[in-house]
């Protein structure tokens, strides 16, 4: 590191005083934290709500619906609630180990680029694991379509159909936002290690 | 202070965060100020590095100097941080969102920046460390580059640094 470093430390080290006093500073940290902590425990705790209010109702029609095909329907949508609770906590405890931390600067871009992956492969399969649902819902249309009203199960299942299509339109955006995020990290990565 | 009666940080734990930040602030605006153009984003990255320090510092034992954690936490973040924005804001950063450079040092100092964000992410990495005095050993347990390759390309980024390139 050469003397003529230090002008240009100089003129660095000149710049960049904060708007904020400390104590503001501080806060708006521990708010931020505090907000980021109540939204997770909220995605979580209503997963888990699904899993105890709505699985064991699915449950017990699965096994005394009305007729075979209600009964599988009941069943499907019991797996798809329970992939899509499990789903969900996968992605948030990936986003979590992607955060940066105090490790060296390739091990932690390597890292993060590694648990994008992951959530891609999540998002990307989305339409997959969350199929179970709608699948099932469809079938209790085709019930409804021969037991009820033809009415009431196109409604029904056109309802199901453009969910379904939404979620699989919104795991595609996802994905995209979460490639391009990982090819900027790769960019990094290998720009860092030139 | 109220945020030290908070029941899931410890005293000594959120003292020792009011003091990292007291101690860090200044250079921690001056890497986002790097990063980021806008006032907004500057301030939301330089939140972003202190709520991963809050957060990574119950498991801070003092194996790493404060400042090379803290360096760590801090580029990790901005990376990270940067990969997330959709523009490529600090490309051609503007220096119009300044107060307006009154001194010939200020004039020299957001050159300096603008020159910096225009860097790819390897290089603004390795100077923002060398110019906040940062030694090549340092930098290598901040960016696991090994020190020799850090003094070679510093060798080679001081070259674009020159005060010709930096003066307007």
């Amino acid at each position: 590191m050469s003397e003529d470093a230090f002008p240009l430390r100089a003129i660095w080290m000149s710049g960049a005083a904060g708007d904020d006093d400390l104590r503001t500073a501080v806060e708006r940290v521990l708010d931020k934290d505090r907000a980021q902590r109540s939204r997770e425990r909220r995605l979580r705790g209503a997963g888990a709500a699904a899993m105890v209010a709505l699985v064991p109702v699915l449950i017990w029609a699965a096994a005394f619906g009305v007729s075979p095909l209600v009964r599988v329907a009941y069943a499907l949508m019991a797996v798809g609630c329970v992939a899509g609770v499990v789903a969900e906590w996968l992605y948030l405890a990936w986003s979590r180990r992607a955060l940066p931390g105090p490790d060296d600067t390739r091990s932690q871009l390597q890292r993060t680029a590694f648990m994008l992956d992951a959530q891609v492969w999540l998002t990307r399969t989305a339409a997959l694991w969350s199929s179970p649902v709608f699948v099932g819902v469809l079938l209790i249309c085709v019930w409804l379509y021969r037991e009820r009203t033809l009415a009431g199960a196109l409604t029904i299942g056109t309802l199901t159909l453009a969910a379904w299509i939404g979620i699989g339109a919104g795991a595609v955006r996802t994905t995209a936002e979460l490639t391009r995020r990982r090819r900027r990290l790769d960019e990094a990565l290998a720009d860092l290690h030139a | 202070m109220d945020y030290l009666s908070q029941k899931r940080m410890d005293h000594g734990h959120a003292e020792r965060f009011v003091q990292l930040m007291a101690e860090f602030e200044r250079p921690m605006r001056r890497l986002c100020a790097v990063y980021a153009d806008r006032a907004m984003d500057r301030d939301d990255l330089f939140q972003e590095i202190f709520l991963a320090v809050w957060r990574a510092l119950p498991a801070f034992r003092g194996e790493a100097s404060a400042r090379t954690w803290l360096y760590r936490i801090a580029h990790n973040v901005a990376l990270t941080w940067q990969a997330r924005q959709r523009r490529r804001d600090t490309q051609e950063g503007p220096l119009s969102d300044h107060a307006g450079p009154e001194t010939h040092i200020d004039v020299r100092r957001l050159e300096l920046k603008r020159t910096i964000a225009r860097m790819p992410p390897g290089d603004r990495t390795l100077v923002l460390l060398w110019l906040e005095g940062l030694s090549a050993a340092e930098i290598e347990d901040v960016t696991g580059i090994k020190a020799p390759t850090v003094a070679v390309r510093l060798s080679r980024i001081r070259k674009a640094l020159q005060p010709n390139e930096v003066t307007p």
